[in-house]
């Protein structure tokens, strides 16, 4: 019987043969019909307008670095309180410094205005 | 040992630093300041280094002078210096011919005066510690500090292909020396200390394998100085493009230390391996001797005949050290220095006429002896020690060379005597083009004669010439122990071997009086003294 | 506990303060004294730390004369680095909170690569010190090489930081720790010296750390990186980040692997060959002085593994006195590049600096001294160093190793030359403007040219101190 990796191996193998499966059948079996109407990008249903490329604003990238940053924060807080009655008051005084460091990084954005949208 | 409590040798080394203190406090606009202040500095170190002949002892055996300093405890490194009569012959030089020089740039610097004297004071510096060192270490600091002020000198006051030479010369030279302090620690390794006093008392030598590459390393590091064929291609563009105060002091100081080396390091230290690759160099110096004079007297150039002349000259020195008697020693010795007088003394002709007519060729001159008359006469006593001329210094030290070697094997000697009729040839046909004939020139119409401070950069060497020329025996005196010792670790069994006595009827026979070491030949020119 | 680490929390309380006092003062010179307060205090704690000897938090951090020499050296030349970066920036003010905040980060980082015991400590001071350099590279918004040098650091550096990871994942595999005694006491117990994995993880953890000290073939990002950062980041990861990689390889490789000596000793003289004669060559053909710099910084590397693979006592304490007499020659020669640099990244091409000996004598003559020291020209301390690393691989039999380093010096005085060359013995060709010297740079300069000679003319109590700092 397969043991430990080797279930995983197998079950990865499998995996890989479905997706296989799936696309090597729809590709011998389905119909293939290709016409200038369905070759276009599809833009609901009317004639696309201007560049595929948009401008991303980087301000989502910047909310999106520090939602990371006090996401992993909340991580590392939700461990600590499982760790909670082992770890005391020295436990206790650690997270605080974490916790403060970061505020200060907190700080430091509100200040620089990082968190304002416009 | 000090003189009036001063360490005289540590002060000797140390005083153009001073002097260069001096100097840089020096306004940068008044020249005339510092070129007076430059050329006092340079004298009183002259002055000073007379002192030292006054402490000297002929007759002692082992290094004079003697100051041991602790400088880098946890490498073994010591501040040792000592001399004995050969380096005491070349710190004589090295001050002469440094105040020479200075006094001769008096006119020929015209701009950066200031750090102009400042290099060559500490050029100075750099010469009489290698000179002095006893320890491999500091030897080597001092050896590799003399390159970087005549790099400069080259490089900022030499002629249109100045950095291509001082380049060239740095990394040429700088390539023999490195390989020379791998030598260095290999020699540590084997005997644990660097300083030169114990190790030649310890007695015992390097395993022959180990002592050949460390002879090879030290070969390559001071046959580039020398500079033997064929490691001397750096010599000749870096002679024409120094000033003329760098060629003298390139000639005259700097390449002597390359022969110094052999006959401090090489020689005590390496016995064995200096055996066995003596007819190499031999034939390197030979070599040296008869193509340095054979392309000397194609040259329009008038520096670069005199610094293929050196070549020539050099090995010379060379011969007379790798012999391995003590005459031919002596003379190799006594030729480093008559070599240092006359060829700076030539450098100093071209620089005059340089300096009047901005060039060196030959062609551009002719029949100068009609306006320049005491130039002419100057030139001609330089050119006829250079030749080797009984009667002036060049004679002495190549006759002792000649005998020397001629003992050993005549063949060399004969080789060798070519060198010397080919060096009249090159020099006497540079002085005829130059001097006589007719003055067809225009340019040359107008030249003016030596003035008072030209002519007073020659007189010491021409008193010189003359003096070694006619009275060599103080110079040689005080060869006499280091030569002996020298001699006693390379060639054990000349000393072994009885002088030949002649008989009442011509028959000679051998003596058996094992304890002296003068030849019948040097003991014949002694009583002519 | 806490003892431990004083000057580590110094430096981040230092690092904070300079975050908060940013947002609100106007007039940022200030955050520069700051800086150097931070620094000046973190060293004081450091002198003091010596009474804390041993090890704390699990094993994990040590206090000792290793860690001690190399805090001073890396404090000291953090403090040179600010003192660069004032007159730097003193025009360009827009980013000097996060400048000098990430500045004492990585020293920070520095700090704990160095003291660390622990292979989870050493891949955090590591990250720490480098990203807090990724960031420093790319500081120059408006500057497009600075930008490019960032990405290009990052993309290597991850990378790199990748192989190192999986590295000390192969150990952990395979000694069942990551506490370097522990591992080394591990190997020696379980009689693994051959162990395929083993040796892979040795190789691993060398490519990793081998990128952060530019050794020949993990350099590629080196020339790029200093050319494009700010002069003064360029000063700081020449010879902080250097210096703290090549202790950081020191103490993995000789606590934790010293049963494997013969082996990486034979891979250390390929590649420290490689790397001399790499940087040498290639710096002959610059034509900008920091990309010359960085090139010939890539040999020191190769000159400084030479005192590695001798070893033993003379070997490491070779190595720590030229670390010590590097950090100053460098980081003079990149302080007068910036007293060049006109406040920014202007005339850092060598042929601007042809005429700089006639109109600022002083600052041609300390770059001489500083390239010649570079080069090995005694009686300054780089010759010194040299000659101390060559003769202890002399000393342990390694004289062909020897031969080619000193065959590489003589290689490089060639470029090193270059630039005297220009300074002194060509004429100017173009108007070159240079902002004129502030006093920080002016005490920069005079502190490293005075210690490029002392420690050249009396390098006693520098080797006594380099020969006590083993561990």
């Amino acid at each position: 019987m397969l043991t430990g990796y080797g279930a995983i191996l197998f079950y990865f193998i499998l995996v890989v043969a479905f997706a296989i499966f799936a696309l090597g059948l729809s590709h011998f079996v389905g119909k293939r019909t290709s016409s200038r109407e369905k070759l276009m990008p599809y833009e609901c249903g009317v004639d696309p307008v201007g560049t595929a490329r948009v401008k991303f604003s980087v301000k989502f990238y910047l909310i999106a670095m520090l939602f990371i940053v006090f996401d992993i924060e909340s991580v590392f807080l939700y461990a600590f309180a499982t760790v909670f009655k082992e770890l005391g008051m020295l436990g206790l005084i650690e997270i605080g410094i974490f916790i403060a460091v970061l505020v200060v990084g907190l700080a430091y954005a509100w200040g620089k205005g990082a968190l304002e949208w416009e | 040992m000090d003189i009036a409590g001063i360490p005289i040798l540590t002060f000797l080394v140390f005083f153009p630093l001073v002097g260069i203190l001096f100097l840089l406090f020096m306004p940068s606009g008044n020249g005339k300041l510092i070129k007076w202040a430059a050329n006092i500095i340079t004298a009183l170190e002259l002055v000073f280094s007379l002192f030292l002949l006054s402490g000297f002892n002929r007759t002692v055996d082992g290094m004079q002078f003697v100051e041991r300093a602790s400088w880098i405890k946890s490498l073994d490194i010591q501040y040792l210096v000592g001399i004995d009569g050969i380096s005491l012959l070349l710190i004589l030089l090295a001050t002469l011919l440094t105040f020479l020089a200075t006094l001769s740039s008096w006119s020929a610097v015209k701009d950066r005066l200031k750090e102009y004297y400042i290099f060559m004071l500490l050029l100075e510096v750099g010469m009489i510690g290698v000179f002095v060192s006893l320890d491999f270490i500091l030897f080597y600091v001092f050896w590799e500090l003399m390159l970087v002020p005549m790099y400069f000198l080259i490089g900022i006051w030499g002629g249109e292909r100045k950095l291509y030479a001082a380049i060239k010369f740095f990394l040429y030279t700088l390539f023999g020396s490195v390989m020379m302090l791998v030598a260095i620690l290999v020699i540590y390794s084997h005997y644990g200390t660097f300083d030169l006093m114990k190790i030649m008392a310890q007695g015992n030598l390097l395993p022959m394998a180990i002592q050949s590459w460390v002879f090879l390393a030290f070969f390559l590091g001071f046959a580039i100085k020398v500079p033997m064929f064929p490691f001397h291609t750096w010599l000749p563009d870096a002679h024409v493009e120094a000033p003329t105060a760098g060629s003298v002091l390139l000639a005259g100081i700097l390449l002597k230390m390359g022969t110094y080396g052999f006959v401090r390091f090489s020689l005590p230290l390496f016995p064995d391996a200096c055996k066995k690759y003596m007819p190499y160099v031999i034939i390197l110096a030979l070599i040296s001797i008869v193509y340095g004079a054979l392309v000397s007297l194609m040259q329009k150039d008038m520096k670069k005949l005199i610094a293929y002349s050196s070549v020539s000259h050099m090995g010379f020195v060379m011969l007379g050290i790798f012999a391995f008697t003590p005459t031919a020693l002596k003379g190799a010795i006594l030729q480093m220095i008559n070599h240092g007088i006359s060829t700076g003394a030539l450098f100093l002709i071209v620089g005059i006429v340089y300096e009047r007519r901005h060039t060196r060729l030959i062609a551009e001159f002719g029949g100068l002896s009609s306006r320049m008359p005491i130039y002419a006469a100057v030139f001609l006593i330089i050119t006829m020690s250079s030749i080797g001329l009984p009667g002036l210094n060049g004679f002495i030290g190549e006759f002792m060379i000649l005998m020397g070697t001629f003992a050993v094997n005549p063949v060399w000697a004969m080789i060798a005597a070519l060198g010397i009729i080919l060096g009249a040839g090159y020099m006497l046909w540079l002085y005829q083009r130059v001097m006589f004939g007719k003055l067809e020139n225009p340019a040359n119409e107008k030249l003016s004669d030596l003035n008072l401070r030209e002519l007073a950069t020659f007189i010491p060497l021409i008193i010189l010439a003359f003096w070694i020329g006619i009275m060599p025996k103080p110079f040689l005196d005080v060869l006499d122990k280091p030569v002996e010792k020298i001699v006693k670790i390379i060639n054990p069994t000349y000393y072994d071997k009885p002088p030949l006595e002649i008989k009442k009827d011509g028959t000679p026979v051998h003596g058996g009086n094992a304890g002296s070491h003068e030849t019948p030949a040097e003991a014949h020119t002694g009583e002519v003294k | 506990m806490i003892t431990a680490i004083l000057p580590e929390i110094a430096l981040t309380v230092a690092a904070l303060l300079i975050l908060m006092v940013d947002i609100w003062l106007k007039k940022k010179v200030i955050i520069g004294y700051l800086a150097l307060v931070g620094i000046a205090a973190t060293l004081v704690l450091v002198l003091q730390s010596l009474a804390v000897e041993g090890y704390s938090f699990s094993q994990m951090i040590v206090n000792d004369n290793f860690g001690f020499f190399f805090q001073v050296l890396f404090l000291v030349a953090a403090f040179i680095t600010v003192l660069l970066s004032m007159h730097y920036f003193r025009d360009n003010t827009q980013i000097l909170g996060e400048y000098y905040s990430l500045l004492l980060f990585a020293v920070l980082g520095m700090i704990f690569m160095v003291k660390a015991t622990d292979l989870v400590m050493v891949f955090i001071g590591i990250e720490t010190l480098s990203l807090s350099v990724y960031i420093l590279s790319g500081c120059l918004r408006e500057d497009r090489r600075s930008g490019e040098a960032a990405l290009k650091y990052i993309l290597l550096g991850a990378f790199s930081t990748a192989f190192l990871l999986f590295g000390i994942a192969l150990i952990f595999g395979v000694t069942g720790t990551t506490n370097l005694n522990a591992v080394a006491a591990a190997i020696a117990g379980k009689n693994i010296l051959l162990d395929p994995m083993l040796l892979l993880a040795m190789v691993m953890l060398l490519v990793g750390i081998g990128f952060k000290i530019s050794l020949v073939p993990f350099h590629m990002w080196t020339p790029d990186v200093y050319e494009g950062a700010p002069t003064p980041v360029t000063a700081f990861m020449s010879v902080g980040v250097k210096a703290a990689a090549l202790a950081v390889f020191l103490r993995v490789f000789l606590m934790a692997l010293p049963l494997l000596n013969p082996t990486w000793r034979h891979l250390l003289v390929g590649i420290s060959v490689l790397t001399m004669t790499v940087g040498n060559i290639i710096a002959i053909s610059q034509d900008n002085i920091k990309r010359m710099l960085a090139y010939s910084s890539i040999a020191h590397a190769g000159y400084l593994l030479i005192g590695m693979i001798a070893g033993g006592e003379t070997g490491i304490s070779s190595m720590l006195y030229y670390l010590v007499v590097y950090t100053f020659m460098n980081l003079g020669a990149f302080a007068v590049v910036i007293a060049f640099g006109n406040k920014g990244e202007d005339n850092l091409a060598i042929s601007d600096y042809a005429g700089l000996g006639s109109r600022f004598p002083a600052l041609a003559f300390v770059m001489t001294l500083f390239m010649l020291s570079l080069a090995g020209i005694p009686p300054l301390s780089g010759f010194m160093g040299k000659f101390y690393i060559f003769s202890a691989a002399v000393k342990e039999g390694y004289i062909g190793l020897a031969v080619i380093g000193v065959i590489n010096s003589l290689i490089s005085v060639y470029y090193y030359l270059r630039v005297t060359v220009m300074m002194y013995m060509k004429k100017p060709e173009r108007e070159i403007i240079v902002a004129p010297v502030q006093p920080g740079l002016l005490l920069t300069l005079v502190i490293t040219a005075f210690l490029t000679l002392q420690i050249g003319l009396f390098p006693s109590f520098y080797l006594e101190l380099a020969r006590a700092s083993l561990f």
